[in-house]
């Protein structure tokens, strides 16, 4: 009995403190490592606009609307369980998944909100959305004909 | 036995309600039956032979094969394979003979399926309502198919919940709805004599969430295992590898041994981080915190391994149907042995410290027995079961990912108590550490990069599948039928907690009440688990608890 609370009490004293008082104080042991999945990000510059992420995305958070010739991709980030299925399928690799996880906030709906304007190419019949300019562009550059 | 016995026997008592058998996969056998035989079917199983009980599941076929389904599913352990009975029930007045006076831990099931899906069961000895809200009206049944998972019908708060009467002489203590040692919402009400436990009443199922549902309307088969994940917020790993294995298993797609070996570890890791937190959860609530702390403390460089392999601490979100998305590089190998070798060191010490603790010892002996007889009544797995001497674990008899290339113990006790599930449980997390070396000596050895296959066709339509993976609670098992559309027909979790915890009754009847919170607590309950699957949520009556709009506003975009 008394044997088993020493060896209790020696497990204690041995360890001591290990909270900190966060977020006065870090735990630089406990931060993000590489390949963590944090916050979002979408680079509009690489987006060609095929909306593949909002096709595999679980929490359907990815919403796609066409206006003319602008597709406007809306991330309500709020909804994010942090999977990052759209970063491993975006073929451009536009979307990355940053290390930022202190996302608490008073606004969550404009502060968790991400939204990208990408400037397409219309089917010159439907008006539709077709495709990025810069991805005609490299079609041609690779051999197709205009 | 083997299936060809079982047949045989069942073909000779049962007689004209035997319709017919197939073998949809090797290790299943599916027995049809006439209503009015399978209790005399269900008997046989669960009397004269080895057959153990694990659940029911009604399905809405109305759209496929003009009908309602009931399957009653049951597992020969020792022999590897699940036997189900398919039972039609009538599409427009369904019905089908209750089984619960035969087998105790069918109760659930059937009440949960007469919710769902209104198929009623002549005979059940307490209909009263299990999974719905008490609120919700009568005859609207939310997962038959017509029924849109974004609806939200008329509340109707004149309803209001049956609970037993009092035994005559008791006197009516209430723990939960909200109560501090069960961590989530969940009602037992307990009749006492003085400080002696008379009787139980029980009502849970405050959080459901709607995931089969969600399953079977919305989303696709590469989409469900994040949603698996989060039915339970420890064992998340073990749902999503029983679904992708069910479908990996219904559409025969072959899993790349690396991406197992992957799976084995960190099942195991999840084992060893739910173990720590049960064991420190257990002595908080019998008010020993050291252990607490410490096993906390513990646990706390296993998560954060996790995250460096998976990128979260929890919710890995590693599976995808067809192996893993990311592979453990061989760099990392020599961090996790350290890792694993520091945290077993450590549990040794706490082992050694606790063992002769007379004070944690005659709070948790001879306390909230269940022997094996009642196991196999109210069908228990996991610790529980382990703890009554019943060899059984889903990762040897039916063994999946890399279970069957590693080296292992099935720890049991005989003490039947809460001090057996402790050191059951204790035991255990030894052994995983035994499988995570091996698994990394294997994973040493297979080629880097080659975690998963590319799924070129579609999921054939009308596959069964059963999984069955053992969570650290004990053994998770699902079901599936697949369907068009990329997503399935039934999709149906049973977890761990189900049939442990309608043993409470048994297990707390003569105890002190004082007692009870440490019972409740032996089977490591995780109501999340359990209440899977619906979308209003109310208090008996008076006390809104979960906003439907917000509800819809988070699921249904």
């Amino acid at each position: 009995m008394i044997i088993s609370k020493l060896k209790e009490a020696l497990i204690c004293f041995k360890n001591l403190r290990v909270t900190f008082p966060y977020p006065l104080k870090r735990n630089f042991e406990a931060l993000p490592v590489e390949g963590f999945r944090g916050k979002l990000t979408i680079d509009v510059n690489k987006c060609i606009g095929c909306a593949g992420c909002a096709n595999v995305c679980p929490s359907r958070l990815i919403v796609v609307t066409d206006r003319q010739a602008v597709r406007k991709l809306d991330f309500y980030l709020e909804r994010c369980t942090y999977c990052g299925r759209c970063a491993d399928v975006c073929p451009e690799k536009a979307i990355t998944m940053t290390q930022e996880f202190e996302t608490a906030t008073n606004d969550v709906h404009n502060d968790m909100h991400i939204s990208a304007e990408v400037y397409m190419g219309t089917c010159q019949r439907c008006g539709r959305c077709f495709e990025t300019q810069t991805i005609i562009d490299r079609m041609m550059t690779v051999g197709f004909r205009n | 036995m083997t299936k060809q016995d079982i047949l045989s026997l069942l073909k000779a008592k049962v007689g004209s309600g035997f319709i017919g058998s197939i073998e949809p996969i090797p290790d299943q056998l599916w027995v049809e039956v006439r209503p009015e035989a399978v209790i005399q079917a269900v008997e046989i199983l669960h009397r004269q032979t080895s057959a153990r009980y694990l659940v029911s599941v009604g399905s809405d076929e109305r759209d496929i094969k003009k009908r309602f389904a009931v399957y009653h599913l049951f597992t020969f352990d020792k022999d590897h394979f699940f036997v189900t009975l398919d039972v039609t029930a009538d599409p427009h007045t369904p019905k089908v003979p209750s089984i619960t006076n035969v087998i105790a831990g069918a109760n659930w099931s059937e009440r949960e399926i007469r919710d769902l899906l209104g198929i009623q069961f002549p005979g059940h000895p307490d209909p009263r309502r299990l999974v719905l809200a008490d609120d919700w009206p009568a005859e609207v049944y939310p997962l038959r198919k017509e029924f849109d998972y974004s609806r939200k019908p008329e509340s109707h708060p004149e309803q209001a919940y049956q609970f037993k009467d009092n035994p005559p002489g008791t006197t009516v203590v209430a723990m939960g709805p909200y109560f501090p040692v069960f961590e989530e919402a969940t009602y037992f009400r307990l009749y006492v004599e003085g400080e002696k436990v008379v009787d139980v009443d029980y009502r849970g199922f405050y959080a459901h969430r709607g995931i089969e549902k969600l399953g079977d309307q919305t989303l696709t088969y590469n989409q469900i295992p994040f949603m698996a994940e989060r039915i339970c917020g420890i064992c998340g790993f073990v749902h999503n590898v029983s679904f992708c294995k069910l479908v990996e298993h219904a559409a025969d797609i072959k899993v790349p041994r690396r991406a197992d070996y992957i799976r084995t570890i960190m099942l195991e890791l999840e084992r060893i981080h739910s173990h720590a937190l049960w064991l420190g959860v257990a002595g908080h609530i019998i008010g020993f915190d050291t252990v607490l702390m410490q096993t906390w403390r513990m646990r706390e460089p296993i998560m954060w391994l996790c995250e460096k392999i998976t990128g979260n601490r929890k919710t890995y979100g590693m599976n995808l149907i067809g192996g893993v998305r990311r592979d453990i590089p061989k760099a990392l190998v020599p961090e996790i042995r350290t890792k694993i070798s520091n945290m077993e060191k450590e549990w040794l010490a706490v082992l050694d410290a606790v063992k002769d603790d007379t004070t944690l010892r005659m709070r948790l002996e001879k306390v909230g027995i269940l022997n094996k007889e009642g196991c196999h009544e109210w069908a228990a797995v996991g610790p529980v079961a382990r703890a009554a001497d019943l060899d059984m674990d889903a990762r040897k008899d039916h063994p999946y990912c890399a279970y069957d290339a590693v080296e292992f113990k099935v720890i049991t006790a005989d003490s039947n108590d809460v001090w057996g599930r402790t050191v059951v449980r204790i035991l255990e997390t030894l052994e995983s550490f035994k499988i995570v070396n091996q698994s990394l000596d294997a994973l040493m050895e297979l080629p880097e990069g080659d975690i998963i296959t590319e799924i070129r066709q579609d999921i054939p339509a009308g596959r069964i599948a059963i999984s069955a993976v053992e969570a650290p609670r004990g053994e998770d098992v699902h079901f599936l039928l697949t369907g068009g559309n990329n997503r399935p027909v039934r999709w149906r979790v049973r977890c761990p907690t189900y049939p442990n915890l309608p043993t409470i009754p048994d297990m707390v009847r003569g105890e002190q009440v004082a007692d009870v919170p440490i019972i409740v607590g032996s089977i490591d309950p995780c109501f999340s688990c359990t209440e899977r699957m619906e979308v209003v949520d109310v208090n008996s009556g008076n006390i809104r608890i979960y906003g439907q709009e917000e509800l819809s506003r988070w699921t249904a975009r």
